[in-house]
């Protein structure tokens, strides 16, 4: 029989079950080492980069005046023409400019997330923001009015991101909310 | 009137037999929550963690809900064989334990009562365990033929293939530890390989580890666990042999596997692990219960950990593991025993 050294070496180590005490030795390593699965949503929530395109924000100026002058290109911009922009004249100074938006909503289920709306954005106040969170039991939250939008966002756009913070999950009869605390986080263990 | 110490005699022995009973129905529990919680973490997930504690209620919830469940019999099954057979499974499951010691001789103390850590001691033990893990295929067969469905039935099948291609190895390899031992009863074994972790079977080389590996790959294929479960091989079976049941007719399959599972953890440290010997003098009061338990549970450690390591094998391996390899390693290495008990 032709049997060459390299077939022996093989039943050597077929017979001390060699790959079998390796493959139990990866599957100890992944045991022992720490899970990747975040405790979502009740104590800690993942919060991402600040490339992330989520909902959009509207933003202000440092003494609280609307960055928006409503020039419209942001819904020109828009492919999927889920942005509606209706300006009007105001003097008050509630806006950076004497045209302000009365009406600036977005479709969310129509929105893409593309950026390409804070991409046309003249004044930077149309931003996507980190909040992903947008599930919910009937149609009335898939449109954001003006209003709702230019509250300021959980997650501020001076924060890194790409971290894993620790989180609330708080439930009221309005639905459901996931509170986050920028201030204790951890790296993304992988 | 029979005098008060047989009286005494055969209320210790009820009472034994229940403890025994209740740990072996209580056992499952934290063993599914192991294997679940093993598997999570195998494959950096967390098992369940969010009924109690780090998920530790979720035996019980599962339990409830197994409860709960609509007790579905097929329309065209065989009803009786149906209800009885995990039964069938089950209670050999049980009966084996009549037979396993799990230490020697204990003092109470204060009573000043010597209590014997067995049931049983069998002079034919290991015979007894042997024929009753034979029993519990019944089960697997007549739960698989009773469903009237094709994957019952082809699982049920295939158990019984298994069973009759791995019992023999496993004999083989029981008889070569009653070869080491001169004896049937498991006490024996056990306190023939007293003193420290070189008289163990395992470490009574060349023969011993052989003998280990074929005990321990036949096992794993008589008790139907990964890399040897085709009777339940859910990629071709949907679930094997227990694709029709639901509910506790369910449960007990599950309860007669991890009870089975946790036997042939049990066999393994009589037979090849010294029992409740110490592997090494500790001059600390450690009980040797103690040591009975930790190899136990490695054991069954071992067994989930193989689970979520291997893939299963094809049919044709599994015979040709059987036939192939394990009989012919078994009868040289009956010859190779014999001729070191008579020469050596």
């Amino acid at each position: 029989m032709a049997e060459d050294k390299g077939s022996i070496l093989e039943l050597i180590k077929k017979v001390l079950f060699t790959d079998f005490v390796k493959g139990l030795t990866v599957t100890l390593g992944y045991n022992v080492s720490r899970s990747i699965t975040h405790k979502y949503p009740d104590e800690e929530k993942w919060v991402p980069y600040r490339r992330f395109r989520g909902v959009h924000t509207l933003n202000r100026t440092e003494d609280g005046r609307e960055l928006c002058v409503a020039c419209e290109l942001c819904s020109k911009a828009c492919p999927t023409q889920c942005i509606t922009v209706i300006p009007m004249e105001d003097d008050t100074g509630r806006g950076i400019a004497d045209r302000v938006a009365k009406v600036w909503k977005v479709d969310l289920v129509r929105c893409l997330y593309c950026g390409y709306c804070e991409d046309a954005c003249p004044t930077r106040a149309v931003r996507l923001s980190r909040e992903y969170e947008l599930a919910c039991t009937d149609l009335s939250c898939t449109v954001r009015q003006r209003e709702e939008l230019l509250k300021p966002v959980q997650v501020p756009e001076s924060f890194e991101g790409g971290v894993v913070a620790k989180s609330e999950f708080l439930r009221s009869k309005r639905g459901i909310k996931v509170k986050v605390d920028l201030s204790s986080t951890r790296k993304r263990s992988l | 009137m029979p005098d008060t110490s047989t009286i005494i005699e055969f209320i210790l022995i009820i009472v034994k037999a229940g403890a025994i009973a209740m740990v072996l129905f209580g056992l499952p529990l934290p063993l599914t929550w192991l294997e679940r919680k093993i598997a999570g973490h195998i494959q950096v997930r967390l098992g369940p963690y969010r009924v109690g504690p780090h998920g530790l209620l979720q035996p019980f919830a599962d339990m409830i809900k197994l409860l709960m469940k609509e007790d579905i019999i097929p329309y065209k099954a065989d009803k009786l064989l149906f209800v009885i057979a995990p039964l069938l499974a089950m209670v050999p499951a049980f009966a084996v334990f009549a037979a396993i010691p799990f230490g020697e001789k204990v003092t109470i103390p204060g009573l000043d009562y010597e209590l014997t850590l067995y049931l049983s001691d069998m002079n034919v033990g290991i015979l007894y365990i042997l024929a009753m893990s034979g029993l519990g295929i019944y089960g697997i067969i007549l739960g698989g033929w009773a469903s009237n469905s094709k994957y019952s039935l082809l699982g049920g099948l295939r158990s019984s293939a298994q069973m009759i291609s791995y019992e023999i190895a496993v004999s083989f390899a029981v008889i070569g530890v009653v070869m080491l031992a001169n004896s049937l009863s498991l006490l024996d074994i056990v306190r023939a390989q007293g003193g420290n972790i070189l008289h163990w079977n395992i470490l009574y080389l060349p023969v011993g580890p052989v003998w280990f590996f074929i005990f321990i790959i036949g096992s794993t294929a008589e008790i139907n666990r990964i890399p040897f479960d085709l009777p339940e091989d859910e990629g071709t079976l949907a679930a094997g042999f227990h694709t029709e049941y639901s509910g506790m007719k369910f449960a007990f399959f599950m309860l007669a596997e991890y009870i089975a599972m946790v036997t042939v953890s049990v066999l393994a440290v009589i037979l090849f692990f010294g029992g409740w010997n110490a592997p090494f003098y500790i001059p600390l009061p450690i009980p040797p219960i103690f040591w009975f338990v930790a190899k136990v549970a490695f054991f069954i450690y071992l067994f989930m950990w193989v689970r979520f390591t291997l893939p299963r094998y094809r049919y044709d391996q599994l015979m040709n593991i059987g036939w192939k390899i394990l009989l012919p390693l078994s009868l040289v290495n009956v010859l190779v025993t014999g001729l070191m008990r008579l020469y050596l």
